[in-house]
């Protein structure tokens, strides 16, 4: 059965090379949409997912990361209150005050008699953590200082890249000039990079003056971290909420990638449909021009059965064929992509690439119904007509 | 091999009425019709006569609207539909008068595709057949690339191919010169004669004649004795 669908093909290779370019081209779609899901999600999911924060400790309404809209006291007797309760509380290996601020920073490109320039504007979120815990800080530090005093800012090198930000450029957040003193990784946000600055600094800039935006807790280790959030919450349930690790960055992944899963649903909903029309519609010309040959198959004694398996081959060869250019040219262009576009980010997983390839062969075999539908239809007595 | 005499084919009181227009046409009308083993039947007629509906009821390709058709002692009239491929298969060979083999294929694997077994082992097996049909040096050219008379040899070959009791020929010949007209009549011939194969061949051409060992005239959906049949 191989042999006469693969002679049948190999009769008719540009409309095989067309079919499987086509479909080629869709699976590198699907591939790419995939793997910047895959890339987004992971880049977003990172920062919180590999912080030592055990326990995210917000205002009410607030609950991820990016959405900061959390606002604790710092100062007055509830502040008192609470870090008392922090400090003495045998769980908690370390904790400290964690600004985040989605804000505009400005880079300071010249300086001349006096005048300054403003250049590039960067989408940044700006965080002010305290350098003696880490907590909420740099994940990797790749360059310079992985602290940040008084003046002094740490890029994410995603930021670096994307901006040409070096060590000991000046930049302006705030109102106020920061000095790049070091770079770091795992704060890239894919839209957004974090800039990290001193926790109080940050605070005089902002003009939160008694106020931050998270409590960041350490716990010692063994400690159950739900438990511990539930506890805190229960002190204090109208003013606060908790969150494990594992759901703030739930919850931050969902923010970003929450509005963009239902487009990408239905993009791939689209390729889908592409690919599959593009397979159904070169099986089927293909199953016209040969009717007459599956009429003389029906004729001398074959069954519906066979030949309907040699439209699914057929089908199958030609999208598999396709699914392996598709996939080949996805891993060559993808790290060339992300070198050009660094929000570009993609990852792709062989989970994923098993997926698209049993979404490719659904494709095949639901390309297959329609000249199926025709060779049901045909008349072997036809082929004794001229 | 089916015994010499005995009937492969058998159409007991056959009628086909084609009715889509709603203008009933009568292509065949009760007709009965016999071949042994070991015969070649020649049936003749004018165009619209009722020659290929006979052939291609007789091959189990399309059911009559009336009377019974065994091949080979079964009635294939009251088998189901679904099983009429296996016995065309096994049963029957059908050679066509444009040839009908699959231009992609060689005409090796236009022989070996109706075959059962493991491709290596069906090639063998159609070698055989198409050397034995004096063709072997061109087992491995496309049909594009063959004469009309070695096309026909393959499709001989490939109606052979199951060894089947029954061969059914429709104008086999009449895209032939003479000189390979001879040479398919002779290897048609040969396959009643030497294998024991009943042969039906449907012909315009009167040179068929004198390789048949009947002739019949099928004119209206019903035998008739011909004008121009010289002798049976």
């Amino acid at each position: 059965m191989l042999l006469l669908t693969r002679e049948n093909l190999l009769t008719e290779k540009t409309r095989l090379a067309l079919s499987v370019s086509g479909i080629a081209l869709t699976v590198l779609l699907i591939t790419m949409l995939v793997a910047l899901y895959r890339g987004w999600d992971e880049k977003v999911g990172t920062f919180v997912a590999q912080s030592s924060v055990d326990v995210w400790v917000t205002s009410p309404g607030a609950r991820d990361f990016l959405g900061a809209a959390s606002l604790l006291p710092v100062e007055g007797p509830d502040a008192v209150d609470a870090h008392a309760y922090l400090n003495d509380h045998e769980a908690v290996a370390a904790w400290s005050p964690l600004i985040v601020r989605p804000m505009d920073v400005w880079r300071i490109e010249a300086v001349v008699d006096g005048s300054e320039k403003q250049g590039q504007r960067i989408d940044a979120l700006f965080i002010g953590f305290d350098p003696l815990t880490g907590l909420g800080g740099p994940l990797r530090v790749v360059e310079g200082r992985g602290d940040a005093w008084f003046g002094e800012i740490i890029v994410d090198s995603a930021l670096s890249q994307r901006y040409g930000v070096e060590i000991g450029d000046v930049l302006r957040a705030a109102g106020k000039d920061w000095t790049v003193v070091g770079k770091s990784q795992g704060g890239d946000f894919v839209g957004t990079q974090t800039v990290f600055a001193h926790h109080d600094h940050a605070q005089a800039a902002l003009g939160m003056v008694g106020a931050t935006t998270f409590y960041a807790v350490s716990l010692v280790d063994g400690t159950d971290a739900r438990e511990f959030a539930d506890e805190i919450v229960e002190r204090a349930p109208d003013e606060i909420v908790a969150y494990t690790r594992d759901e703030f960055a739930g919850n931050t992944r969902e923010r970003v990638l929450g509005d963009v899963l239902p487009l990408l649903v239905v993009v791939l909903g689209l390729a889908f449909v592409v690919g599959m029309t593009v397979a159904g519609l070169t099986v089927y010309t293909s199953t016209v021009a040969h009717s007459r040959e599956y009429g003389i198959l029906k004729a001398v004694g074959f069954g519906d059965g066979y030949l309907y398996r040699l439209v699914v081959e057929k089908s199958v060869i030609m999208t598999v064929l396709g699914f392996g250019a598709g996939i080949l040219v996805a891993f060559a262009i993808a790290p060339l992509i992300t070198n050009y576009v660094p929000q570009f980010v993609v990852h792709i997983r062989w989970q994923d690439v098993c997926g698209i390839f049993g979404a490719t062969l659904v494709m095949a075999v639901a390309a297959a119904y329609l000249p199926i539908r025709r060779i049901a239809d045909l008349d072997p007595v036809s082929v004794f007509a001229a | 091999m089916t015994q010499p005499s005995q009937p492969v084919l058998v159409m007991e009181k056959v009628s086909k009425v084609f009715d889509e227009t709603g203008d009933p046409v009568h292509a065949l009308d009760s007709v009965d019709f016999n071949v042994n083993a070991g015969e070649v039947c020649l049936l003749m007629g004018p165009s619209g006569s009722g020659k290929t509906t006979l052939l291609t009821i007789a091959g189990a390709l399309q059911r009559p609207t009336a009377g019974r058709v065994f091949i080979d002692g079964t009635e294939v009239t009251a088998v189901d539909q679904s099983d009429l491929p296996a016995i065309r298969k096994s049963k029957v060979g059908f050679i066509f008068q444009h040839f009908n083999l699959i231009p992609a294929l060689t005409a090796l694997d236009n022989v070996a595709l109706v075959m059962s077994g493991g491709l290596k082992e069906r090639r063998g097996r159609a070698l055989e057949l198409i050397e034995s049909l004096g063709l072997g040096h061109r087992a491995r050219t496309r049909p594009r690339h063959l004469s009309g008379g070695e096309k026909q040899r393959v499709a001989i070959a490939r109606a052979l191919a199951n060894d089947p009791v029954l061969i059914l020929a429709d104008e086999p010949v009449s895209n032939l010169d003479a000189a390979r007209l001879g040479e398919v009549l002779t290897q048609l011939r040969r396959l009643a004669y030497d294998l024991g194969k009943a042969v039906v061949i449907i012909s315009h051409d009167h040179r068929v004649q004198e390789f048949a060992t009947r002739t019949l005239w099928l004119e209206d959906g019903r035998f008739q004795d011909g004008p121009h049949i010289l002798g049976n």
